[in-house]
């Protein structure tokens, strides 16, 4: 499985991107998007927007869950209470065979199952708490790119730590 | 107990408050006075230092006392705050001579009345005049600062931190928590 | 005063006759004056700095009143060592709810370092990455000010600087403070 996980302004600005791959089932960590995927991924997060600001305000729920679902790709989504998107686009390495019977649980083979989703938020969530640390810098201006080699330290640490 | 006058001095030596509650009665003319030249009495606390320059309605009924009058008032109330300071403080500084760093003068007695002196480290210090009999005030004048000057002048940030001429000690809250707990010693 | 007093002191004022608020208030406030300094300064530095010790000058000229009554301090401190861990174990204490570590002393007892293993206008801080804050600016430059006004009222003129900063870097967050001279009282004017 491999990450892209960008975090959008209130403007649709990017503010903060970072690829990593899974660390679960003896995953290195590493992404294994191809070159060309990588270019498409921005390309695919920014069109999930439109998905996210019609179900944002549905249910009151901070964490989205997949919202979108671009071929191999799936978004994930969480809205914080000042209406930036953390994005998080998983690609498992082989594609989900829909016709399955009996869906995997393992965090990376299915992207859908409820344990997914479960390491999903709780990577969000862990993010958002760091993400309110940073923004509560004093030199940090709303919709500024965060540059803080801590908070993407952090957000590293967080998806080794549950996906 | 009677108690009869206040004074505050600042570690520049200039007298920044004074008061009186029992005063020999002042010449005919200048029975009242007008608080654009004298400070305030407590019947009629100013609520703000820009109020000090509106006339009181008094004044506009009464004529006012002579310039010459206020001019002398006002000089012999300078004459004893200087007094009183002068001799506060060579008497604090013989205490120290004799008694050690350490020593503090506390008070010193007449036939007529009882000064009481209570100094902060910071140089701020507070004379008190009452009747002869009077037990120690030490602790009411601790009391004065800490929970007078400190909380309603040295707290207000509109107010300046050096207080020439006594700006910014007139303000309303200290004066009246200084008038009634002054009054409520008596 | 011994500094095990001090602390007994320090505890004691700050449960008892404290008012609390709430940190992360104290600690956005201060950051926003820093940030907007930068901005109105044009990110000169070395003149925010300046800025900040001015203020808390400004601060430490009235704060030390507070104090004084908060601790009812009657006395002076009788060295310059006992006057260091009135403002570590008691004066920081009381306004902050920290202790900075007093070390450092010279042999002449009159320069000693604080260092302050917490510092809560810092939390959350991240310095500008323009390439000089990290080298410039000092953040909390602040307390400086404050102990320049504060020891002032009580007859010490000292110099306080930071030397390092954990936000620039460095392991720890020192400030050096240097009693230049103690000050007389002064003289009432001469009569003419």
């Amino acid at each position: 499985m491999s990450y892209y996980f960008a975090i959008v302004g209130t403007q649709d600005n990017l503010l903060f991107e970072h690829e990593f791959g899974t660390s679960k089932q003896g995953g290195d960590g590493q992404p294994r998007f191809s070159e060309q995927a990588r270019h498409m991924n921005q390309f695919i997060v920014h069109s999930s927007l439109d998905i996210v600001e019609e179900v944002q305000w549905g249910g009151g729920q901070m964490y989205l869950k997949c919202v979108d679902k671009f071929f191999n790709n799936y978004v994930s989504c969480f809205v914080t209470g000042g209406n930036v998107k953390f994005l998080l686009l998983h690609q498992p390495t082989t594609p989900v065979p829909t016709a399955s019977t009996r869906s995997s649980t393992s965090i990376g083979a299915n992207p859908t199952s409820p344990q997914t989703e479960e390491a999903i938020k709780n990577f969000m969530l862990e993010v958002y708490e760091n993400w309110v640390k940073t923004i509560m810098s004093p030199f940090y201006r709303v919709n500024m790119e965060v540059s803080s080699p801590v908070f993407r330290q952090r957000v590293a640490a967080a998806g080794r730590k549950y996906l | 107990m009677q108690v009869y006058s206040f004074y505050i001095f600042d570690r520049h030596t200039e007298c920044i408050y004074s008061k009186s509650w029992f005063t020999p009665p002042p010449p005919a003319s200048s029975s009242l006075t007008s608080p654009s030249t004298s400070r305030p009495q407590s019947q009629q606390p100013a609520p703000h230092a820009s109020s000090v320059t509106s006339p009181p309605v008094a004044s506009l009924v009464v004529a006012p006392p002579s310039a010459a009058a206020l001019k002398r008032s006002k000089q012999k109330k300078d004459d004893d705050a200087k007094l009183i300071f002068g001799t506060v403080f060579s008497l604090r500084n013989m205490v120290r001579k004799l008694g050690g760093e350490d020593d503090a003068f506390i008070a010193y007695r007449t036939g007529q009345y009882k000064l009481h002196y209570y100094e902060t480290p910071t140089n701020l210090r507070f004379a008190l005049l009452t009747e002869p009999g009077a037990l120690s005030m030490r602790n009411v004048l601790h009391q004065i600062y800490i929970n007078l000057w400190v909380e309603y002048v040295v707290k207000n940030p509109l107010s300046p931190v050096e207080h020439k001429g006594g700006e910014g000690v007139r303000n309303e809250m200290f004066e009246m928590g200084l008038d009634k707990f002054i009054r409520g010693l008596m | 005063m011994s500094a095990n007093k001090a602390a007994r002191v320090g505890e004691e004022i700050w449960k008892g006759r404290i008012d609390k608020v709430n940190a992360e208030l104290v600690t956005l406030t201060y950051g926003t004056i820093v940030a907007q300094l930068c901005k109105d300064f044009e990110a000169d530095y070395v003149e925010v700095n300046k800025q900040l010790d001015r203020m808390g000058y400004n601060i430490g000229l009235r704060l030390i009143e507070d104090y004084l009554a908060k601790s009812n301090t009657m006395r002076r401190c009788s060295n310059f060592r006992e006057t260091a861990d009135m403002i570590a174990k008691v004066g920081f204490k009381i306004f902050l709810n920290i202790t900075p570590t007093v070390t450092n002393w010279t042999s002449d007892s009159k320069q000693f370092s604080l260092v302050f293993e917490e510092n809560p206008l810092a939390d959350f801080v991240e310095l500008p990455d323009d390439g000089r804050a990290q080298d410039e600016l000092w953040y909390s430059n602040i307390f400086c000010g404050v102990l320049r006004g504060a020891l002032e009222m009580v007859q010490m003129q000292v110099e306080a600087h930071f030397i390092s900063d954990v936000l620039r870097g460095n392991d720890t967050t020192e400030m050096r403070v240097s009693l230049i001279r103690y000050i007389d009282d002064e003289l009432p004017p001469e009569d003419d």
